[in-house]
């Protein structure tokens, strides 16, 4: 599944990092682009085998690489200004802090369904066709049909 | 943010294309008129350069978000009453601290303010029920941020009165005052 238009559109301004992908086992691959991510937890509450989670703990080097014209873009723009050092974390987040979290994402995990890419306002998630010479059949669960026979 | 020079349209007319966008240094004999009245967030322009810029020289600043429903009564009874406040403090009313989000008060200290408190109801008295738990964590969390980037947490500072507790208001400030009077002038780039 390709990028939406805003995600696109966002991305054509970023120096292009890549990072966290996995190989699914339903359908396709599942790549996150953390300079993208807003941080909702949509992902989250869409991940059916609990593949993405939202955690504790936020790393602040995240805000300074998101693109400009954002809310996070602006939040690391007054904290660039004031800033004495590069930023240092992680740190802990207070409970009612829900959109400042790092989102962990267990490749073992996810299922490649996609849930959470539709689920994405920003296109931070991307889903990747797994190459056809590379797909395993049924590497766990049911096996395929006519196996055994 | 550009009304100062909307209003004197004849003054810089053959010049009005190159300054009225750039510096602030043309606005800035207006905007050091002090403001009688309080900005109230989300419902005005008013920037924070333009609530500090009648600060004199070298002086501290601090912007106080106050809740409209308790913390405001409280300053502004204290105003009634002519009690001395530090000349430091800016308030702000916010409708509720709820509204006030993590980006309001960074974009405060690099915008010119030397620290930033919210004032909101007691716990538990929150008008729309839990607005001030929600600040108490976003000032929480801005204080970690702060702290993450080497700049002293306590420049940020969240503190809950009631609507008739006026001398915790005065104390607060003036708490609040002496803290940052401590620190040096919060450098910016």
């Amino acid at each position: 599944m390709p990028l939406s238009a805003r995600g696109r559109q966002v991305a054509g301004d970023l120096r292009g990092a890549t990072s966290g992908v996995s190989a699914g086992v339903l359908g396709c691959e599942i790549a996150r682009h953390d300079e993208l991510c807003v941080g909702c937890g949509r992902c989250v509450s869409a991940c059916p085998t609990g593949a993405m989670r939202q955690d504790d703990w936020f790393d602040p080097a995240q805000l300074f690489s998101a693109p400009a014209g954002t809310g996070r873009g602006a939040l690391a723009a007054a904290l660039r200004r004031i800033a004495r050092h590069e930023p240092r974390g992680p740190f802990r987040v207070p409970d009612r802090v829900r959109t400042f979290r790092d989102i962990l994402f267990s490749a073992d995990l996810c299922a490649g369904c996609g849930a959470c890419v539709r689920a994405c306002p920003t296109g931070a998630v991307e889903a990747l066709p797994v190459p056809v010479g590379d797909v395993e059949v049924a590497p766990r669960g049911l096996a395929p049909v006519g196996a055994g026979t | 943010m550009n009304v100062p020079a909307v209003a004197t349209p004849e003054a810089t007319a053959p010049a009005v294309a190159a300054p009225e966008a750039s510096p602030p240094a043309v606005a800035a004999p207006e905007a050091r008129v002090p403001q009688a009245r309080v900005p109230e967030l989300g419902a005005s322009d008013v920037t924070v350069s333009e609530v500090i810029a009648d600060s004199a020289d070298g002086e501290r600043s601090i912007i106080a978000f106050l809740c409209r429903e308790c913390a405001y009564s409280a300053a502004d009874a204290a105003g009634n009453a002519r009690t001395p406040l530090p000349p430091t403090i800016r308030t702000i009313m916010v409708p509720c601290t709820g509204r006030v989000s993590p980006l309001h008060l960074l974009a405060a200290l690099a915008d010119g303010a030397d620290g930033i408190y919210v004032a909101g109801c007691l716990e538990g008295q929150c008008h729309y029920r839990v607005g001030n738990f929600h600040a108490l964590d976003r000032v929480a969390f801005v204080r970690r941020l702060l702290e993450s980037v080497g700049v002293e947490p306590e420049r940020a500072a969240m503190f809950t009165m009631s609507a008739a507790d006026t001398p915790r208001f005065v104390a607060t400030a003036r708490g609040m005052d002496a803290t940052i009077s401590r620190l040096p002038r919060l450098p910016r780039s």
